[in-house]
């Protein structure tokens, strides 16, 4: 038995499925952004394992895809979370079902 | 074999992690674990053979990314699910949706044959950076998109600013004379 592509890539599944599920089925803001940071993980360790499976220099461009994920997610958590406090000055709570002041 | 002892170990803890990110009550713990979950996948970077990822995996996602995510619940104070309960009658709808197109995926990889390339580059730190840093003619132009990312961290740095400040041009002696 020795480690196989695809069990990194069963691996990076079951983490994304975790990651959907937390940031569509909780209601606490912090969950939601935690639920995409962990599908952005996964999708990270989808391309590595991806790019180990090409010769040469084709695997060094997968290896350096994630490098930019991660700094867009650093952006991504740095908007995100001035957001959460702007509203949460607003609302006093972060109950994502309380979020209704675009419903119309 | 060795290695599929380590991905095995890394796994169950980074999918356990995860596990517990879905499922704690407290966002502190969720993202405490979360922290757990993003360590182990830097290990099993560095197992497949990118070391560099994985350092900077450590560095930004668990040292700066999640430092800041703590930081906010600590601030926020009542970030508490309170009375609210922490999944309603839609999850009934996500679970099995998710479960289903996580299952049709899997389905999809595993009827595709794929392996791993013994001639693929181990992705140490000289070589990314020399990759990444290449401008001489004929290289792949990663450092142009650097530039670009660096633009958007500073601009997404600058709205973070504008946002979570109260009002723009308020400053601590005016709040003095209110």
């Amino acid at each position: 038995m020795e480690l196989q592509a695809i069990y990194v890539q069963i691996l990076a599944l079951v983490l994304f499925s975790i990651g959907i599920l937390t940031a569509i089925s909780r209601r606490n803001m912090f969950f939601v952004l935690m639920g995409v940071e962990l599908a952005l993980n996964a999708v990270n360790l989808s391309f590595i394992g991806f790019s180990k499976t090409f010769a040469g220099d084709l695997s060094v461009a997968g290896q350096i895809v994630p490098l930019f994920t991660i700094a867009v997610a650093a952006a991504e958590a740095c908007v995100g979370l001035a957001m959460v406090i702007l509203i949460f000055r607003n609302q006093e709570s972060v109950d994502t079902d309380n979020y209704s002041g675009m419903k119309g | 074999m060795l290695a599929l002892v380590y991905f095995i170990i890394l796994a169950v803890i980074a999918v356990g992690a995860a596990l517990c990110v879905l499922l704690s009550k407290h966002p502190l713990y969720g993202a405490l674990s979360l922290i757990v979950s993003m360590l182990s996948l830097a290990g099993i970077y560095g197992l497949l053979g990118s070391p560099f990822i994985g350092v900077v995996q450590v560095m930004v996602y668990a040292g700066a990314i999640m430092m800041l995510l703590t930081f906010v619940i600590m601030v926020l104070n009542s970030a508490k699910d309170g009375n609210t309960p922490r999944f309603d009658k839609v999850s009934l709808f996500v679970f099995p949706a998710v479960i289903a197109l996580a299952g049709l995926l899997g389905f999809a990889l595993v009827s595709v044959p794929f392996g791993f390339n013994a001639e693929a580059v181990r992705g140490s730190v000289a070589f990314t950076s020399s990759t990444l840093f290449n401008v001489e003619e004929g290289s792949r132009g990663y450092f142009i998109l650097f530039e670009a990312i660096g633009v958007l961290l500073l601009s997404a740095m600058a709205a973070a600013i504008l946002m979570a400040k109260r009002r723009i041009g308020y400053t601590a002696s005016e709040k003095e004379e209110n």
